[in-house]
């Protein structure tokens, strides 16, 4: 179910509306009022999205066109790319673009595999199952910042619960400044964000795993195969679709990510993210043009990397949601 | 889960839940499948669409006109002051009780925003829209460049002025912006060293402090190193006192020098022979006091509220207060925190918002100040006053760092110089930058700062 309406299902629709159109241009009265309806019907919440989504870009687009400071308080010059061309040759930006690719990688590819992992374990028969399913779900319920004061807390020096088991234990990592160095706050940020997000991965992936028919294994045990080889030959492939889908909501949140790194490293240690740079720019600086300049980049990388996912692996979405329907 | 202890990383006095509830509305937009973009645009928008539907006024401090000082004799009405989140309650302590001994005035208390950063942005949207809204607003000293330059405030000099013999200098300077002050200082703040006196001497240098935090392993220093403004006071108030500066008085950028360099290596060395434990780079205020209060550590810099919170604690009586230590044979030089009190451009009630300044600083008040609600007064003789020490016993120690602390460096652009000081002060810290690379950016990006003014 959540496949279905999860699943952009956009080749699709697009073809159906295509056929209709083609058709219904040599069609029948009947046709073109229900289109009209259909029209009327659709046209608030078109409204609705041109004001809440394309407004806002658009504006986003002409002030990072523009040149605000603070001394001219909202009086503008109008500059072309200049606001770009700073912001994209500047080190700021290159630094912050890479560190967000490397937290979003890491991040994505472990909540992936523990996400199919935890589907997995429940989807199996169980008494409580459904208890546990909505206990799995508690992570990604709690608010990011509050995940990581507590995550802050826990890697703190000397007080925090993980420095402190692990000093006591005698295990390495207890002296370890883990929000002081760049690849251990790396690793917490990426760990906080394993943490919380994974449950939501692998309620996409679980509902992928449901879709897939007890017949199907029956058909596999014939024919003799293991439980690992059924693994491999018939639940990845068909849990693929819902895996990419997973991949592409998990990756563009990576690459929005703000919060965790604002919490735990204020940008120290190399951890600065793409969003932390435009929030920067705009919010304490005041710089208008360059910041929203930086957002928009922020978004068109967004933009090219969820494009290239859908070219590239929605085939799968598509056909899986063609043969839903 | 202890969420009650951990510092909010936003701001010295949050508590998590505002940090919450401020980061939960950017975090709930980024989570819409539109990117920052939208959340970015509708800040810029915010920030911006009554700039730019104002059109008529030129921005600008040089046409601002001024407070009269004579106009308070005559005022009535009712005001509105407008900030932060008064945890103290000293906002609202202050309005009643001018309300009560003015009579003719009535004054109240409007919060605007949960922590520094909301109440400045909420400050900043007031003000650009001309709103007639709040006749005063509680500034941050580091605000006032910005506010003024814009045209924002009322200038306040002659107010100063008549005021004067009732201010410590110091604090007034935090007001000052091209010759003119924009503002009346309401409170202080001022960095001071504890230390445990069983284990550590009073601190006279920073040199003598370090050199015993580095003696034995439980003297060692812990201060606020963690990348954000905190950094940067902790870094200008040794850079002060070894006699360097970020702009000179006629805003030339100074930071390139001798003594920036000093102050650096001789912070990176502290951090390397055990003055100061490379957890410190992760610590805010809270956290740093937290550190402290295990007993574990010779001294700590941190804010004078710490002095109650520390008595609360086995500590009690074991630990003393010193004001800010010199760089060997220089003067002890800190760095002033602190709000002001400005007049909103915009006010229709500027005798109202005047005859309450006046109140608000009276030596009388100013007493109050510190009795009531542990803030640190911006009138001398109250740190001597009998009824002060009792509440206030390190007022002597605190008076000193006070009256020989300098404001952060006076420009617009503030916000963007504070940056250039701490990320490149955490580079040489943490050991990613080497001093004479942080130095040189540190002054580059300060120009650029300056000239985007």
């Amino acid at each position: 179910m959540a496949l279905k309406s999860l699943s952009p299902g956009r080749g699709v629709n697009s073809h159906g509306l295509n056929g209709r159109e083609v058709k219904s241009r040599g069609g029948n009265g009947r046709d073109r009022a229900e289109r009209r309806v259909a029209f009327r019907m659709t046209a608030p919440s078109l409204v609705l999205m041109a004001l809440v989504a394309a407004v806002p870009i658009g504006y986003a687009l002409w002030l990072s066109l523009n040149q605000y400071s603070v001394r001219t308080a909202g009086l503008s010059r109008f500059v072309g790319l200049e606001n770009y061309i700073t912001a994209l040759s500047g080190p700021h930006w290159w630094a912050a673009f890479g560190q967000t690719f490397l937290f979003a990688g890491l991040s994505v590819s472990l909540e992936l595999v523990l996400g199919t992992a935890m589907a997995l374990l429940l989807n199996l028969a169980f008494k409580g199952r459904a208890l546990l399913r909505t206990v799995v779900l508690l992570p990604y319920a709690v608010v990011t910042v509050v995940s990581a004061i507590t995550w802050e807390t826990m890697f703190a020096p000397n007080l925090g619960l993980v420095t402190n088991v692990l000093s006591t234990l005698g295990l390495p990592g207890g002296d370890v400044v883990w929000l002081g160095e760049h690849g251990y706050a790396m690793a917490v940020i990426v760990l906080a964000d394993v943490w919380k997000t994974t449950p939501f991965a692998a309620l996409i992936i679980l509902a992928g795993l449901q879709v897939i028919s007890a017949e199907t294994y029956e058909a596999a045990e014939l024919d003799g195969a293991s439980k690992w080889q059924a693994f491999v030959n018939v639940t990845l492939p068909l849990l693929r679709p819902a895996i990419v889908l997973a991949a592409i909501f998990r990756t563009m949140d990576a690459l929005r990510v703000f919060d965790l790194p604002f919490v735990l490293t204020r940008g120290a240690n190399g951890t600065e993210s793409m969003s932390m740079l435009a929030y920067t720019q705009l919010r304490e600086n005041r710089l208008v043009g360059e910041g929203s300049a930086l957002s928009i980049l922020t978004f068109l990388t967004v933009m090219a990397v969820s494009v290239v996912y859908i070219r590239f692996a929605g085939g799968n979405i598509r056909e899986v949601a063609k043969e839903e329907q | 889960m202890d969420l009650i202890r951990p510092s909010s990383p936003l701001q010295e006095d949050t508590t998590p839940s505002q940090a919450v509830a401020r980061t939960t509305a950017l975090h709930r937009s980024s989570r819409r499948p539109r990117t920052v973009a939208v959340a970015a645009a509708a800040m810029a928008a915010g920030l911006l669409l009554s700039g730019c539907g104002g059109g008529a006024a030129t921005p600008g401090a040089e046409n601002a006109s001024a407070a009269d000082p004579a106009s308070a004799a005559g005022a009535t009405g009712s005001i509105n002051i407008c900030g932060g989140k008064d945890a103290s309650g000293i906002y609202k302590g202050t309005a009643e009780a001018f309300t009560t001994a003015n009579g003719k005035v009535t004054a109240k208390y409007t919060e605007i925003g949960a922590t520094t950063d909301e109440a400045r942005t909420q400050a900043v949207q007031r003000l650009e829209g001309k709103s007639t809204e709040c006749d005063i607003f509680l500034t941050d000293v580091i605000w006032t460049s910005e506010f003024a330059s814009q045209g924002w405030l009322l200038d306040q000099t002659k107010l100063v002025e008549a005021n004067k013999d009732r201010l410590i200098p110091s604090t007034v300077e935090t007001a000052k912006y091209e010759d003119k002050y924009w503002a009346s200082p309401f409170f202080t703040n001022a960095g001071l060293v504890y230390y445990q006196k069983d284990k550590v001497a009073k601190p006279e240098t920073w040199q003598q402090l370090y050199a015993e935090a580095a003696a034995a392993p439980g003297n060692s220093f812990v201060y606020q190193g963690k990348q954000y403004e905190g950094l940067t006071v902790n870094f200008l108030e040794m850079l002060y006192s070894a006699g360097g500066e970020v702009l000179d008085s006629k805003g030339e950028v100074k930071i390139d020098s001798p003594e920036t360099r000093e102050v650096l290596d001789f912070m990176s060395q502290g951090l390397k022979d055990g003055s100061a434990e490379r957890a410190v780079l992760t610590y805010n205020e809270d956290p740093a006091r937290l550190a402290y209060e295990s007993g574990n550590y010779g001294y700590q810099r941190n804010w004078p509220h710490v002095f109650r919170l520390l008595n609360a604690t086995p500590l009690a009586g074991s630990f003393g207060v010193a004001p800010l230590p010199a760089w060997e044979g220089g003067k002890a030089s800190g760095v002033l925190g602190g709000w002001n009190l400005a007049i909103s451009a915009h006010s229709t009630n500027q005798a109202g918002a005047v005859s309450f300044i006046d109140f608000a600083t009276t030596p009388d008040w100013q007493k109050h100040v510190a009795m009531d609600f542990s803030q640190a007064p911006v009138n001398e003789a109250a740190y001597s006053d009998a009824a002060v020490l009792a509440k206030m016993p390190f007022a002597t120690e605190l008076l000193a760092s006070v009256k020989g602390a300098k404001p952060r460096p006076i420009s617009p652009v503030y916000p963007q110089i504070s940056q250039a000081i701490y990320k490149n002060v955490y580079a040489v810290l943490s050991g990613a930058a080497s001093t004479e690379d942080a130095v040189k950016s540190m002054a580059e990006e300060i120009k650029t700062a300056k000239a985007s003014f």
